[in-house]
């Protein structure tokens, strides 16, 4: 697992394997120094960009640092309706996530513990929702959204995302909790059915906590997947009001120059969640992501 | 998996093509009763079936009719809209843009991902901050990347051109997004820088199954750097490779999101892929029984592709 990358070569590990002389030594950092840097430098540009004074600086508008104005920043939550946008996504991303870790770690976990007819059917239409692009439902979801009263309203946006048409949902989450529900010892639920409790008790009690560390990896890819979503509410939410931090920022796109610091800064408060969660749960993210990568 | 479920998999073509997963663990499944089952099951699966399976077969449903989006009834045309096409120029010229889309935008982050992969896991210093720093341009959204790319590649101020006269090569500054000659490779590049990140995590979570012991022998033996490279860190994360090929060339069918921020498909139709062509169709020209046979086109090619891969995988796995 990705995660254990670190501790698991040290001291002696492959280290000692690549004789690097100085030179190269010398390009192996280049090479990882480039690539980081190409990383790195647009995140400082749109830093840059939103704490420009705009009156001070009325030069070439990307020199880094010329000037430091943090009103840019109320500016953009209140002047620039991103406070709204950041209500209107969050009002998006906390059920979908809730509902993603709620119905994928109970169908996960039946199909994973329980026997019953059509369980291998209902396996592989789950996986077939992987495969499929979102653009071979997209259209006729535009009309079944609007015959269900749903259009333009969170909705048209929440139940889709968590049934998989956004990428993280249903179909990534029962794989996920499903696997992770295979690898549990059983003798634990054992002890407790003879203990007389029942099946729900036993998925409650027992499994239920024991599945937390797949679920908050999930969680995380559901949170970053519906944060970021942007065909969803661009197809299914129109209206200035329902707008979100995506399709709202989608208005500055296209390089134009007036009021960049506003861009930056509002490109800003959209990421800081997004960084904050990456900074905090690396760990579980990148185990979620490449889990369903290793075990296939 | 019992033995009835498993003979039931065997003689599937779906559970070949997947494989279903052999005896594990237990191997044991409790019969709880149907209520608790349904309880479990049901409420994942009718979201999935409403906003996934059901609009799906509406694709396929409208692709077969003339509807405008408007009209009380769907008329069934047949293979119509799928003849008219076959002798679209447009649908041709965005085909080329994905076949472009999947050879570049594989082959990039393999080639830039995998050397700073195999670094990076041989050891280095800082090398949870070198991948971090990868991974940044893969948590961002689109959106976000699409308003940055757009301030490099602006023509009056942007970065990149600012960059190329300070290395005097004045001659090659233009507006990278406006003219057709350079914009897809403009917007490819952008793509590229967004997901090579991805490329490296993954081939790194794929590296940890390398037995080092493996790679000492080799060395004892008097195996260089590409010789052990080559011998045993390729095969060994063949399997990552096939999952990585996958996605990248299956997801380089329905590109569009990073297209549309960017240059909404233009100049022209410079930048034009069959998802953004099915979108126009469908919800700028309401032709949504054409835009629907786009987007079967979409599915064909993605699950073709899927589908081949992972035989492919399945067939090594076996072999191994």
């Amino acid at each position: 697992m990705a995660s254990a990358a670190g501790a698991r070569h040290a001291p002696d590990g492959p280290r000692t394997l690549w004789a690097w002389s100085a030179a190269a030594a010398t390009a192996k950092y280049a090479f990882l120094g480039f690539w980081g840097l190409l990383c790195l430098l647009p995140m400082i540009l749109v830093v840059s960009l939103a704490l420009k004074d705009p009156l001070l600086d009325t030069g070439n508008p990307f020199q880094l640092f010329s000037s430091i104005r943090l009103e840019n920043f109320s500016d953009a939550w209140t002047l620039g309706n991103f406070a709204r946008y950041f209500l209107n996504t969050v009002v998006i991303m906390v059920p979908t996530v809730l509902g993603v870790i709620a119905l994928s770690t109970m169908a996960g976990y039946a199909l994973a513990r329980f026997e019953f007819p059509g369980r291998g059917v209902v396996f592989y239409l789950f996986i077939l929702g992987l495969m499929v692009p979102f653009f071979s439902l997209m259209i006729p979801l535009y009309y079944n959204l609007r015959d269900y009263g749903l259009l333009n309203t969170p909705w048209a946006v929440i139940l889709p995302s968590i049934a998989g048409a956004g990428g993280v949902g249903i179909p990534l989450g029962v794989f996920l909790m499903r696997a992770f529900f295979l690898d549990m010892p059983e003798e634990l639920a054992d002890a407790a059915r003879i203990d007389g409790a029942s099946e729900w008790q036993v998925f409650r009690r027992i499994m239920l906590p024991l599945a937390a560390p797949g679920a908050s990896a999930l969680a995380i890819l559901t949170f970053l997947s519906a944060w970021n979503t942007f065909l969803l509410p661009l197809l299914y939410l129109a209206g200035e009001q329902n707008r979100t931090l995506a399709t709202g920022l989608l208005l500055f796109t296209g390089g134009r120059t007036r009021e960049l610091e506003l861009t930056a800064a509002g490109t800003l408060i959209m990421i800081a969640p997004v960084v904050l969660f990456f900074i905090l749960f690396q760990r579980q993210f990148i185990r979620g992501l490449t889990a369903g990568a290793v075990k296939g | 998996m019992t033995v009835a479920a498993r003979e039931v998999g065997a003689k599937s073509g779906l559970a070949r093509l997947l494989r279903l997963p052999r005896t594990r663990r237990s191997g044991r499944r409790q019969h709880a009763s149907g209520w608790l089952i349904a309880l479990f099951v049901l409420p994942a699966l009718a979201l999935y079936i409403l906003f996934m399976v059901w609009p799906f077969f509406g694709t396929v449903y409208y692709s077969l009719t003339s509807w405008d989006g408007f009209a009380p009834t769907k008329d069934f045309i047949g293979l119509n809209n799928y003849q008219v096409l076959l002798a679209d120029p447009d649908f041709w010229e965005a085909l080329s843009h994905n076949l472009i889309w999947a050879v570049v935008g594989t082959a990039a982050p393999i080639v830039i991902g995998l050397p700073l992969a195999i670094i990076l896991w041989s050891g280095t210093r800082f090398r949870l901050v070198f991948r971090s720093l990868y991974f940044v341009p893969v948590i961002l959204p689109v959106v976000v990347i699409g308003i940055i790319w757009g301030w490099i590649y602006n023509p009056l101020f942007g970065v990149l051109n600012t960059l190329l006269e300070t290395v005097g090569l004045e001659s090659w500054t233009r507006g990278w997004l406006g003219i057709p000659d350079t914009a897809l490779l403009a917007v490819l590049a952008t793509a590229v820088w967004a997901t090579f990140g991805l490329v490296v995590v993954f081939f790194l979570a794929g590296l940890q199954g390398i037995d080092l012991n493996l790679i000492d022998a080799a060395r004892v033996d008097g195996a260089n750097a590409w010789q052990r490279t080559r011998h045993i860190i390729l095969p060994g994360i063949a399997p990552i490779f096939t999952f990585v090929l996958t996605i990248t060339l299956v997801g380089a069918f329905s590109v569009f999101d990073i297209i549309y921020v960017l240059t909404r498909g233009g100049p022209g139709t410079s930048t034009e892929v069959l998802a953004g062509y099915a979108y126009k169709m469908a919800f700028s020209r309401n032709y949504a029984g054409y835009g629907s046979a786009i987007s079967m086109v979409i599915a064909i090619l993605s699950l073709t592709f899927a589908v081949v891969l992972l035989r492919y995988r399945e067939r090594r796995r076996a072999d191994g």
